[in-house]
C-alpha cells in the first residue's frame, strides 16, 4: 500500500456517514449565490433586483484570468445583490434568488448525453470554463486553468483525488461508489487533453473499500490504475497525494505541473463529465452533513447558494448542545459565525459539534516534545515556525519555511501543550503579507 | 433567528488526547514500580522521602505561580514528576528538610528562574541532586542498607568500586543488582522494575529508543574495552549497566523532552555524550557515579544541538534563494 | 613574608593594566569619530523613544538630519511646540510650530453598542481572529477589540475597555505606530483640533445593515449633509465625513442623527476653550 513518505497522523475516522447513499435536497425558498466561490476575483454579477433568472442561467461573468462564472442553482426571481456572511468566514457580494419551485432549466442546458470523444481540446476546455467548474476539494482553482497548463510543462501524470483524508467527509466516497462510470468518463476527458501522453491514477484510502471495489470495475478496460493509499492524514492534500503515487516531492514554491503531475478532485471530474457530455453547469454539489449534534447525519445533493440553515432543517435539526458549525472537514474546515452562510461549488461537507476542548483551552508553553516535528508532511518545524509568529519574528519565520506550510493541521492536533500551531503560522503568513502589500503601496 | 450562540475558533476542531498532563503522569506511572520496589527494599524511610519530595515540588510550583502571577500549573504533573524523581535520586536515610531543598532548587532555581516548563535548560531533579550531592556529601552518601532495621548504611557497589577496587567486589551479585538489592539512591536499585516502566513509556510513545540506546549502548562499549585491556582493574559493562543510576538516568532523566535534542542526530549525540562522560567519570573521575553529572553537562549542549539543525535549515534556504 | 606574596602580583597586575590602558589610550585616538556637538545637545532634547513619528527611523537620526540642514519645517510630534521651540532656541533659528497630532478611534462599537456574531476562541489577537472569520462583532468594520495594536504603542496610550480601544489623549504623541497595526483600520490619525467633532463610525454597509449590527453606525441617512448650513459633511461609501476645513463645530448634525447612540462624536470642552483662545 502506497503512501507519502514525511509525517502524518491517524486522526480518529469518525465516517459515520460511508454507507448512507446520497439523497437528493429539494429546493428551498430561498437561496444565496456567492461571488466569490472559487480562488481568485470574484466574478461580476449580471443580473439585477427584480430580474427573472433561469436554473443555470449564467449570473456571474469571470472576472480576469484566474476567476470563474457563476450560475443560477435554480430558477426564481432575483431579490438582492449585495454583501452577506460568506462560508469563508467573511463577507462577498452575493446574488439572492427567490425561488420558483419550477427549477427549469435555461435553454440548450441539460441535455442528453454525447459521445465527447468527437469534440476538439480547445471546445472541451470552453465547455468546462462555461460551466464555471473548480476544484471541489476545497481550494476551488478554476478547473479550465488547472486543464491549461503552460506549453513548455509536459504532463505525464494525472491523479484523480479520491483520498478523502479528513474525518467526517464521505461526499466523494459516496460518490464513487454511485456514479463510477461518471467519475471515470470525467477522468478520461480530462486525460483526452493530453493527447495520451498521460497515465491517469485514481488514488483512493484502503478505508473505503466499498469505491475502491465500485471504481476498478468501472475502470476495467480503461487504463485507468486504481491505486490503494493507506489511511493516514493529510493524503488527499496535493503535494501528499502526488507522492504518495508518483514518489515526486514538490519542493517550494512549485506548483504540481512543474512536475508534471495534474490533480483533480473526484466532485470536479463528475462535474467535467456533466459540462462537456450534458451541458449542465455546475450549480449542484454532493456533500457530507454530519459531526456528532445533527439528528440525522447524512450525504446530499444540494443545489449551490442552499442556506446552513436550511440544510440543518432537512436534516433534523442540530441539537442545542452544538456550539460549532464547520464547513469542511474538522482538520482544514472553517468555523462558521452564522448559519445564514451558503453552501459553495467548494464546500464538501458541513459539521455540527460540540466541541468541549474550547471550554477551558489555554495555550502551554512549548515542552519540546518533537511530536510536530514528526507530524509536519512539510518537514518543517512547526513548534518553532509557532513561536517565532508568537514574538512577532516574522523574518525569521519565513527564513525557517513559513511560506512551504499547507496548513493541514497536523501539528495543531499532535500538540499536547495544546498549541494553536496552524493559528499561529497563518497569522505570521497574514502579517508578513500585509507587511508586503504595505511595502508595495 | 438563532438560538444557537456558535463559537468560531481557527482549525483543526479536533485535537489529539494527549497533554502535558498525559504525558508527566504516564511517567510517574512509569515509576510506579521503581517506587514500590525501593519503599520494599527500604521501608517507611523511602516512602516519606518520596511524599515530601512530591508535597514540596508540587507546593513550590503553586508558590511561584502565585508569585510570577503565572496561571496555575502545580498540578500539570510535572512538578509531580520532578518530585518523584528527585525522590528517586537520594538515599532513603536523607533527612527530610534536605529533600525539601532540593526540591527548592529543583522548581523554584532550575526551572522556574530559567522561565518555567518548557524553558528550563537542565534537568531540574538532576540540579538538585547534584546540589544536595556537593552541599551535603556525607548523607548523600549513606545509603541504607535493604530490609535494614536500625537505617544501617553501607556504600554503594560503585563506591565500593571506586575507594576499595575490583577485588572488594567478590560478593558482588548480578542478580541482586537486577533486582535492586543493593545500597543505593530509592530509584538505583532495581533495574528490572525500571525496565518495566520505561517498556511502558515506549509503549505510549512518550519517549524514543534513540537516546537510552545510545547512552547505555556508548557506556557499554567504553566501559567494555577497558574491561577487555584489564579486567582486574576494570568493572564489567554489565556491572556498570546494573549499578548506580545509568538506567534510570537513560531512561527516565535523559529523555526528558524540555532538555534533550528534538532531532534524531541530535538525540543519538546527545545519548553517546551523556554515556561517553558517564563512563569516564565513573572510571577516573573523583565521584564513583558520573550520570548525573554526564546528563548535567550534555543538557547544556542541547541548544547547540538544535541550533546545528536550524542552521542547516537557513543555508538551505539560502541557498535555495541564491539560485532562485 | 609579606613582601614575598604582594609584589610580584602587585607588579605584574599593575603592567598588565598600564599596557592595557595605553593600548586603549592610543586605539581612542586612532579611531576616533568625529561628532558635532550639537547633534548630541539636540537629542538631548528630543524625547528618545525612537517612535519613528517624524519620519525618522530614530531620535538620534532625527537630530543629525535637523543639524545638518537646519530645516525649520522639520517637527517631532511628540514634542509638541513647546518642544520645538527648545529646539529653535538651541539652533538659533524659528522652528515651524508642530500641528498636534491625535490618534482617534472611528468606532464606537463596545459591547453596549454592537451586537456579537459570534463567540471567539482563539489566540487573542485581531491579526489572528480575522483570519478565522470576520470579527467577533456583527459589523465587519469595527474595533475587533482584541488589542493588537496596544503592543504598538511606544506610551502606553491604549486600553481595551468594554470591548473598545480606548486612547488616553493625554498620553498618545501621534505617532502613528497604531494605524497599521489595526487590520479594520478604525485607527486614524487627525490633527487634535478635528477632534472636536468628528464622526465615529467606519461601517461601510448600506443603512440597515449598519443599524442591525451597531447602534452607534452611521447609517448613511443624509440628514446631516442636508441641515449642515456650511455644507460641510459628505458621505462617501455610505458613512459621513465631516470636512474640518468647512465645519465650525455648530452641533445642528448632532440634533438631526437619527442613530441610538450619535454617531457624530462632539466634545463640547473642546469647542468652549477653542471660543476662548
Amino acid at each position: 500500500m502506497k503512501t507519502f513518505s514525511i509525517g502524518g497522523i491517524h486522526p480518529p475516522e469518525s465516517k459515520l456517514t460511508a454507507s448512507k447513499a446520497v439523497e437528493k435536497m429539494p429546493v428551498p425558498s430561498e437561496i444565496v449565490v456567492s461571488m466569490s466561490q472559487h480562488l481568485g476575483k470574484p466574478a461580476k454579477p449580471l443580473v439585477k433586483v427584480g430580474d427573472e433568472v433561469k436554473k443555470g442561467q449564467r449570473i456571474g461573468e469571470a472576472d480576469g484570468f484566474i476567476s470563474a462564472h457563476i450560475h443560477a442553482s435554480t430558477s426564481g426571481k432575483v431579490k438582492s445583490v449585495k454583501s452577506v456572511p460568506h462560508p469563508g468566514g467573511n463577507y462577498s457580494l452575493s446574488v439572492t434568488i427567490t425561488t420558483d419551485g419550477e427549477d427549469t432549466w435555461a435553454e440548450g442546458l441539460n441535455t442528453a448525453p454525447i459521445d465527447w470523444k468527437g469534440l476538439s481540446k480547445e471546445s472541451i476546455i470552453e465547455k468546462i470554463k462555461d460551466a464555471g467548474i473548480v476544484g471541489m476539494g476545497g481550494a476551488g482553482f478554476p478547473s479550465s486553468v488547472k486543464l491549461s497548463p503552460p506549453p513548455d510543462k509536459t504532463i505525464d501524470t494525472i491523479i484523480l483525488n479520491g483520498a478523502e483524508c479528513e474525518p467526517f467527509l464521505t461526499a466523494d466516497h459516496r460518490v464513487m461508489v454511485e456514479s463510477a462510470v461518471e467519475v471515470i468518463k470525467g477522468l478520461e476527458i480530462i486525460t483526452s487533453l493530453f493527447a495520451g501522453k498521460a497515465k491517469p491514477y485514481i488514488g483512493i484510502e484502503a478505508n473505503k473499500p466499498d469505491a475502491i471495489e465500485a471504481m476498478s470495475k468501472a475502470a476495467k478496460g480503461t487504463g485507468i490504475e486504481i491505486v490503494t493509499l493507506e489511511t493516514k492524514y493529510p493524503q488527499g492534500a496535493e503535494k501528499q497525494l502526488i507522492n504518495a503515487i508518483t514518489g515526486r516531492t514538490i519542493e517550494e514554491g512549485q506548483l504540481p505541473f512543474d512536475k508534471g503531475c495534474l490533480v483533480h478532485n473526484i466532485g470536479t471530474a463528475v462535474a467535467i463529465y456533466d459540462a462537456v457530455c450534458c451541458n449542465r453547469p455546475l450549480v449542484e454539489r454532493v456533500l457530507t452533513v454530519s459531526g456528532m449534534e445533527i439528528t440525522s447525519a447524512r450525504n446530499i445533493r444540494a443545489v449551490i447558494g442552499t442556506r446552513f440553515s436550511d440544510i440543518a432543517a432537512f436534516c433534523g435539526d442540530m441539537t442545542e448542545k452544538t456550539n460549532q458549525v464547520i464547513t469542511g472537514g474538522p482538520m482544514m474546515g472553517r468555523s462558521q459565525f452564522t448559519l445564514e452562510v451558503p453552501i459553495t461549488k467548494t464546500t464538501s461537507g458541513i459539521l455540527f459539534i460540540n466541541n468541549a476542548g474550547l471550554e477551558n483551552s489555554r495555550e502551554r508553553t512549548c515542552i519540546r516534545c518533537g511530536k510536530c516535528i514528526d507530524a509536519c508532511p512539510q518537514s518543517l518545524e512547526p513548534w518553532l515556525l509557532g513561536n517565532e509568529a508568537q514574538f512577532r519574528r516574522f523574518d525569521e519565520a519565513e527564513i525557517y519555511g513559513l511560506a512551504n506550510c499547507t496548513e493541514c493541521g497536523s501539528c495543531t492536533f499532535v500538540c499536547p501543550s495544546k498549541r494553536e500551531l496552524v493559528h499561529w503560522i497563518k497569522y505570521a503568513k497574514a502579517l508578513v503579507n500585509n507587511r508586503k502589500q504595505r511595502k508595495t503601496a | 433567528m438563532e438560538p444557537v450562540k456558535l463559537k468560531v475558533s481557527y482549525a483543526p476542531f479536533v485535537r489529539s488526547k494527549d497533554s502535558i498532563e498525559s504525558v508527566m503522569y504516564n511517567v510517574a506511572l512509569a515509576l510506579l514500580p521503581a517506587t514500590a520496589m525501593s519503599v520494599y527494599y527500604f521501608g517507611i524511610p523511602a516512602l516519606l522521602v518520596t511524599i515530601t519530595a512530591i508535597a514540596a515540588s508540587v507546593g513550590f510550583e503553586w508558590l511561584t505561580d502565585k508569585i510570577r502571577k503565572k496561571p496555575d500549573s502545580c498540578l500539570d504533573g510535572s512538578a509531580f514528576v520532578t518530585g518523584l524523581l528527585l525522590a528517586l535520586n537520594v538515599p532513603s536515610g536523607l533527612p527530610l528538610w534536605m529533600v525539601v531543598v532540593g526540591a527548592f532548587v529543583a522548581i523554584v532555581v532550575t526551572k522556574h528562574l530559567f522561565g518555567g516548563l518548557g524553558y528550563n535548560i537542565f534537568n531540574p531533579a538532576l540540579v538538585a541532586r547534584v546540589f544536595l550531592l556537593i552541599s551535603f556529601p556525607v548523607a548523600m552518601t549513606s545509603w541504607t542498607v535493604p530490609f535494614s532495621v536500625d537505617m544501617q548504611t553501607a556504600a554503594s557497589p560503585l563506591g565500593i568500586l571506586k575507594t576499595d577496587g575490583m577485588a572488594a567486589l567478590s560478593s558482588f551479585s548480578y542478580m541482586d543488582a537486577l533486582l535492586g538489592k543493593t545500597g543505593g539512591s530509592l530509584g538505583e536499585t532495581s533495574v528490572l522494575a525500571l525496565l518495566i516502566g520505561a517498556a511502558w513509556l515506549f509503549y505510549k510513545r512518550y519517549i524514543t529508543v534513540s537516546i537510552p540506546l545510545s547512552f547505555i549502548g556508548s557506556t557499554l562499549v567504553f566501559t567494555g574495552i577497558f574491561y577487555l585491556i584489564d579486567p582486574t582493574t576494570y568493572a564489567s559493562p554489565l556491572f556498570h549497566f546494573l549499578t548506580g543510576g545509568l538506567v534510570l538516568g537513560a531512561f527516565f532523566m535523559a529523555t526528558d523532552m524540555v532538555t534533550s535534542p528534538l532531532s534524531l542526530r541530535g538525540q543519538l549525540l546527545f545519548g553517546i555524550g551523556c554515556g561517553l562522560l558517564t563512563a569516564v567519570i565513573r572510571l577516573w573521575g573523583g565521584y564513583p557515579e558520573g550520570v548525573s553529572f554526564a546528563i548535567l553537562i550534555m543538557n547544556s549542549l542541547v541548544p547547540l544541538l538544535d541550533k546545528w539543525d536550524l542552521d542547516e535549515i537557513k543555508a538551505k534556504k539560502q541557498q535555495s534563494l541564491t539560485t532562485a | 613574608m609579606i613582601s614575598e606574596a604582594f609584589i610580584p602580583a602587585v607588579t605584574s597586575l599593575g603592567s598588565l593594566a598600564l599596557t592595557l590602558g595605553i593600548i586603549i589610550y592610543f586605539v581612542s585616538k586612532k579611531f576616533y569619530v568625529e561628532e558635532d556637538p550639537m547633534v548630541t545637545i539636540i537629542n538631548g532634547i528630543l524625547p528618545g523613544v525612537n517612535c519613528g513619528a517624524c519620519a525618522y527611523p530614530s531620535c538620534n537620526q532625527f537630530a543629525e538630519e535637523l543639524v545638518r540642514t537646519k530645516d525649520t519645517s522639520m517637527t517631532c510630534p511628540v514634542g509638541g511646540p513647546d518642544l520645538a521651540a527648545k529646539l529653535g532656541e538651541s539652533l538659533g533659528i524659528e522652528m515651524a510650530e508642530p500641528k498636534p497630532i491625535t490618534c482617534s478611534v472611528i468606532c464606537q462599537g463596545n459591547s453596549e453598542n454592537a451586537r456579537q456574531s459570534a463567540e471567539y476562541v482563539g489566540i487573542q489577537d485581531c491579526w489572528a481572529a480575522m483570519q478565522a472569520f470576520a470579527g467577533p462583532k456583527q459589523c465587519r468594520y469595527s474595533c475587533l477589540g482584541l488589542g493588537s495594536c496596544i503592543a504598538w504603542c511606544d506610551f502606553n496610550a491604549m486600553r481595551i475597555e468594554n470591548g473598545l480601544i480606548v486612547i488616553d489623549k493625554d498620553l498618545c504623541t501621534g505617532c502613528g505606530a497604531c494605524v497599521p497595526a489595526c487590520p479594520t483600520g478604525v485607527l486614524v490619525m487627525q490633527e487634535k483640533k478635528a477632534e472636536r467633532i468628528f464622526i465615529a463610525c467606519n461601517s461601510h454597509d448600506r443603512g440597515a445593515d449598519t443599524k442591525r449590527a451597531c447602534d452607534a453606525g452611521c447609517t448613511a441617512c443624509q440628514k446631516c449633509v442636508k441641515v449642515c448650513p456650511e455644507e460641510a459633511i459628505v458621505i462617501e461609501n455610505f458613512v459621513a465625513r465631516i470636512i474640518q476645513e468647512k465645519c465650525t463645530a455648530c452641533g445642528k448634525c448632532l440634533e438631526v442623527c437619527p442613530s441610538k447612540v450619535n454617531c457624530i462624536v462632539l466634545k463640547k470642552d473642546m469647542i468652549k476653550s477653542k471660543q476662548v483662545s
